[in-house]
């Protein structure tokens, strides 16, 4: 078929065709598959090596060039091919390497700030030791108006007193409180109209801190901070500002943290959008799941393309990645829990139906004919030899999927879809990484435990 | 015992319990299962049908129940035409007609009481049924059935927890439960070991001789035709090549039925023996 036989032309001129261009001399001689492949080798080999500005990786296209002359030469037989597949690969190894940025140094280099990831994930912040608390506030002007209140607040034992009952920035006022714990450190701060808090310890950057005495008196020292009128649209208007003293004691035990509080709120959400999700696709997957039933669709022309139309929706909305489904809902319906259930349900009915359709597809049919044979009206056959087959399978494919959901609504939280996911998005972003190590420990018990539960389920189902 | 006869007379003006008048099956496919199908039942007789796989015994014992629609001919329970039969009519025909099944035909998940109490659902209150309340006596009745094939200690059982032959009694229990005149038996013993075989065909002897319950088995083994059946019908290919007493089957004629494989299937039921 060759148009010349390549015994009759001469392999010096191919050597020198080959040794100019990578694969020309294989052509030349009627190698034109073989040709290619060389050139297409040695070509990328080259200019990924230009790409990617790395001089010591001409070695490779350098080889190329050698084995592609070497095979000229050798020809019909060849140089061995599985030598300039191991250098190609050598190659296409380093683009990937290069592409995907592999740097494992980074490990190393970075040593701190992994640290300062790992440490906190060490000493998880879902519980505390238990505490009650003291307070007590009262309100000043700042600045003063011509008849400023009295500055006295009492709020349940705690009295206290500001004198003089209004003031400006940076000037001094003495606070004194009664009815506080006895020998307690007491924590006094500022709080401006909208609720910033502000530090009068120190140069205003730390906690100011005072002991109760004998009977549970404090009087301090406090200077107006500075920024205490920062972002008040008129600083010549008497405003209401507030001076806080909090005492805070353990009283033994422990309890929830504010974050533990927050994760459990979390994992509620979670569950509640997977059952919510995982119920609603049961009950929209469970008619969809007869006509996508091969042995009940394919009697009749017009069936069986019902049967094809609904498998072949069913299977690319499965195809679809549930968190790609949130941000195209997202999109529609904006962000929130409802994007995130809308995704989830939509995928659920989709593995639901194909997996509920399987299992109408493997019913027997003996038992139907026995107790069609009994004399049975077709509802008594339903129930007494079709659901009896159906139900199990189909419990143990909910439970099932309300597992896999639960793992999803936590990945559809990162979109703004509600649960435990949000927390831990939010927590990522703020860099609370022993909320984040919290949440993760809470995500792996609640999976674990719902993955033994549904293994159970389906063990005794099934 | 009634004294049987090879084609049995029955006094005129009264027509026997089951009549196939020219009975053709012709499946979708184009196979033709049965051909012009004729025979007569008394009532008590146990007629065996034989046949090789495919010759169309399923195919006939199901279309006298109309599991299976016949093409054509016809079939007359008691007189009453049951091909021409309405829904309901069909229903309470086929509640006078047990039937045991080679695979048995248990719903394997559900209890073995479940699956003997669904033979009275015939007879049961169809909205009470659905709901899955039944009435002690029908209770009783199942826990009866079980007795008599000498299993009621499985009855909570799942059906599938038990073994062959016991699946079998429990299908023989579901059809005891419609207090059948006719019992269709669709190769009642090919999924059981040889042993296991007599028990059950002993029960459905059993059932036949005293409580008088009109059998028609198909069965594979000769020596057990010859032990159980009052009558023999063969067929092969869909086409009724035989039908007589069992003493008239001999090697020969059995050959006819089987073909080729007679011998193979002599020898399976000598070790049966």
């Amino acid at each position: 078929m060759k148009p010349t036989p390549p015994a009759r032309r001469s392999r010096l001129v191919a050597v020198i065709l080959s040794t100019i261009i990578p694969g020309l001399g294989q052509g030349w001689l009627g190698e034109w598959p073989r040709a290619l492949g060389v050139f297409l080798a040695t070509v990328t080999a080259l200019g990924a090596t230009l790409w990617y500005g790395k001089p010591g990786w001409l070695v490779i296209p350098a080889a190329l060039w050698v084995w592609n002359v070497f095979d000229c030469l050798r020809l019909p037989r060849g140089a061995p091919l599985w030598l300039a597949t191991l250098l190609w690969l050598g190659m296409a190894y380093g683009i990937g390497w290069q592409a995907t940025e592999i740097n494992p140094r980074a490990f190393i280099e970075n040593s701190e700030r992994a640290r300062s990831v790992f440490r906190p994930m060490l000493e998880p912040d879902f519980f505390r030791l238990r505490t009650e608390v003291r307070q007590g506030w009262v309100e000043v002007e700042v600045p003063c108006s011509s008849a400023p209140p009295r500055a006295e607040h009492t709020v349940e034992a705690v009295t206290v007193r500001v004198s003089p009952d209004c003031a400006s920035l940076n000037e001094a006022l003495i606070v004194t409180v009664e009815g506080l714990w006895p020998n307690e450190p007491t924590q006094v701060f500022w709080s401006t109209p909208i609720g910033d808090i502000k530090l009068v310890g120190g140069q205003y950057n730390a906690m100011l801190l005072v002991t109760s005495d004998e009977a549970g008196k404090i009087t301090a020292l406090v200077r107006v901070p500075p920024s205490a009128q920062d972002a008040m649209p008129d600083p010549t208007l008497p405003l209401k500002h507030r001076v806080y003293v909090e005492q805070e004691r353990k009283i033994g035990g422990i309890e929830i943290s504010r974050n533990g509080g927050y994760i459990l709120q979390g994992i509620y959400e979670t569950l509640a959008l997977a059952l919510l999700t995982t119920t609603l696709g049961a009950v929209l997957a469970l008619p969809l799941s007869f006509p996508a039933a091969r042995n009940l669709m394919s009697g009749h022309a017009v069936t069986f393309f019902i049967y094809l139309v609904i498998r072949t929706i069913l299977n690319i909305l499965r195809s679809i990645e549930a968190l790609i489904m949130a941000i195209i809902f997202v999109v529609i319906v904006g962000l929130g829990p409802f994007a995130g259930m809308l995704a989830l349900t939509v995928h659920t009915v989709a593995a639901l139906a194909k997996l509920y359709s399987e299992v109408v597809e493997g019913i027997d049919p003996g038992p139907i004919e026995a107790v069609r044979a009994t004399g049975a009206t077709w509802l008594q056959v339903v129930r007494f030899a079709v659901i009896p087959q159906i139900v199990p399978l189909f419990t143990a494919l909910t439970i099932y999927r309300w597992d896999i959901n639960v793992r999803m609504s936590t990945i559809i939280g990162f979109v703004g879809g509600g649960g435990i996911g949000y927390f831990l998005w939010q927590w990522l972003v703020l860099n609370d990484y022993r909320a984040v190590s919290s949440c993760f420990i809470a995500i792996a018990v609640v999976v674990l435990t719902l993955d033994t539960f549904s293994a159970r389920v389906r063990e005794r189902l099934g | 015992m009634l004294p049987l006869s090879s084609h049995p007379a029955h006094p005129p003006g009264e027509c026997p319990l089951l009549q196939v008048q020219n009975l053709t099956k012709v499946y979708p496919s184009g196979t033709v299962a049965l051909k012009d199908v004729s025979f007569d039942v008394d009532d008590r007789e146990f007629l065996v049908v034989i046949g090789l796989s495919g010759s169309g015994k399923s195919t006939l014992l199901r279309c006298i129940n109309r599991l299976i629609e016949p093409t054509s001919g016809r079939v007359l329970w008691d007189g009453q035409d049951i091909t021409a039969a309405a829904p309901a009519e069909l229903r309470s025909i086929r509640r006078q007609i047990g039937m045991v099944f080679q695979q048995f035909n248990l719903v394997r998940r559900s209890s073995v009481l479940t699956n003997v109490l669904s033979g009275r659902l015939g007879y049961a209150n169809p909205w009470l049924s659905l709901i899955g309340l039944w009435p002690p006596t029908e209770r009783e009745r199942a826990m009866r059935a079980l007795e008599r094939v000498g299993i009621a200690d499985k009855v909570n059982e799942r059906a599938d927890a038990l073994s062959g032959g016991q699946q079998q009694r429990v299908g023989v229990a579901r059809a005891l439960m419609q207090e059948p005149r006719l019992l269709l038996a669709d190769e009642p013993i090919a999924s059981l070991d040889p042993v296991l075989a007599h028990s059950i065909l002993q029960y459905l002897e059993q059932l036949n001789k005293k409580d008088g319950i009109t059998v028609i088995c198909s069965l594979h083994f000769l020596d057990l035709v010859h032990r159980y059946a009052t009558r023999v019908i063969g067929l092969k290919d869909g086409i009724k090549v035989f039908e007589g007493l069992p003493q008239e089957i001999d090697r020969k004629r059995f050959k006819e039925v089987y073909g080729e494989e007679a011998q193979e299937v002599r020898a399976a039921s000598l070790e049966a023996a």
